[in-house]
């Protein structure tokens, strides 16, 4: 199956060693914000897998998006809620944690097993010049299908993305916008809403806030200011 | 390297993120196994795009992106709203819902 020990090898060897170390330290740090940089390295390692498999696009987009977006978010929260120390109270039932880790073991095994089977020989990457499995013709490859000067198939894509899968581009574009929206109004300090200078009626929205009134007593005098900021 | 070594790793990070989602109580390690869960997905797609020199895994791939960026976007929020109400993001704690 592995006949040397060549460039796209090693570099596969390395990636996933560490997207797999990583993804055991996400999930078993007690420091959530050493897990958040965990993740980031799992991530990484991903987008290096993802450029051995030629998806250089994917790999830059997610390092932009996964690495640079969504776990920076992670870390704003974490550290806006003060919320770093985890007791890992499950972790100490020791019983319950092997039961888990053996189902755990036990749907890896069983996705390995349904995977394998006809997908281990050189035959099953595209580009070897015969059929790949379940393909009737023989394929190009990833790489001749991109063209000449397209090396990071960003035009190999585009046109799969605007033509075969428009609707579903223009719906993720709403699904963006309403997620975008939806969290603007749930993070929102309701009960800042009555204490509004210019009194626009909006206090009929503030039921249920006075959960919020002892957290929000101590930043009330910074967040009025930056309100105020914000108006002038 | 054959498609089978892609697929076995992703079977793995697949099963470490729902250990995770099954071992911790914290929403926040929770919203993390389950980007490891998508992201082993994505593995999965791309490697069947190489595989069959196709763009549609891919295109999927991107899409799984910015569903997972929304789904963290809201969640985050909830989760933010649901601190400065409870004070706390532990799962195990009685839910609002009950009474």
């Amino acid at each position: 199956m592995i006949e040397g020990l060549t460039g796209e090898v090693l570099a596969f060897i390395v990636f996933a060693g560490i997207a797999l170390g990583a993804a055991v330290a996400v999930i078993t740090m007690r420091n959530l914000v050493h897990g958040a940089l965990m993740l980031v390295i799992h991530l990484l390692a991903v987008a290096g897998l993802y450029l051995t498999l030629e998806s250089q696009f994917l790999a830059v987009v997610q390092v932009l998006v996964y690495a640079g977006a969504i776990v920076v978010l992670f870390l704003f929260v974490i550290m806006l809620l003060g919320v770093d120390r985890d007791d890992l109270l499950i972790m100490n039932d020791r019983r319950r944690v092997a039961g888990i880790v053996a189902a755990g073991l036990l749907v890896a095994g069983a996705m390995t097993a349904a995977f394998v089977g006809p997908y281990t020989s050189e035959a099953s990457v595209c580009g070897s010049g015969v059929a790949a499995v379940g393909s009737q013709q023989p394929c190009i490859g990833l790489e001749a299908a991109k063209g000449p000067d397209d090396g990071a198939g960003v035009a190999f894509l585009g046109r799969r993305l605007f033509t075969r899968y428009t609707l579903v581009f223009e719906l993720s574009a709403v699904l963006l916008t309403v997620a975008t929206i939806g969290a603007v109004i749930l993070a929102r300090r309701r009960d800042l809403v009555a204490e509004d200078e210019d009194g626009d009626g909006d206090s009929g929205r503030d039921a249920g806030g006075d959960a919020l009134a002892p957290v929000v007593a101590a930043d009330a005098a910074t967040d009025a200011a930056t309100h105020a900021d914000g108006e002038a | 390297m054959p498609i089978g070594a892609y697929l076995i790793v992703a079977a793995a990070v697949f099963s470490i993120g729902l250990v995770g989602v099954m071992l911790r109580r914290n929403l926040i390690v929770l919203f993390m196994s389950i980007e490891l869960m998508l992201n082993a997905v994505n593995l999965t797609l791309v490697a069947g795009s190489r595989m069959w020199g196709d763009a549609d895994g891919q295109v999927f791939t991107f899409f799984i992106i910015v569903v997972a960026a929304a789904e963290v976007v809201v969640g985050l929020a909830i989760l933010v709203n649901l601190f400065f109400r409870r004070g706390t993001v532990d799962v195990d704690v009685p839910s609002l819902m009950r009474s």
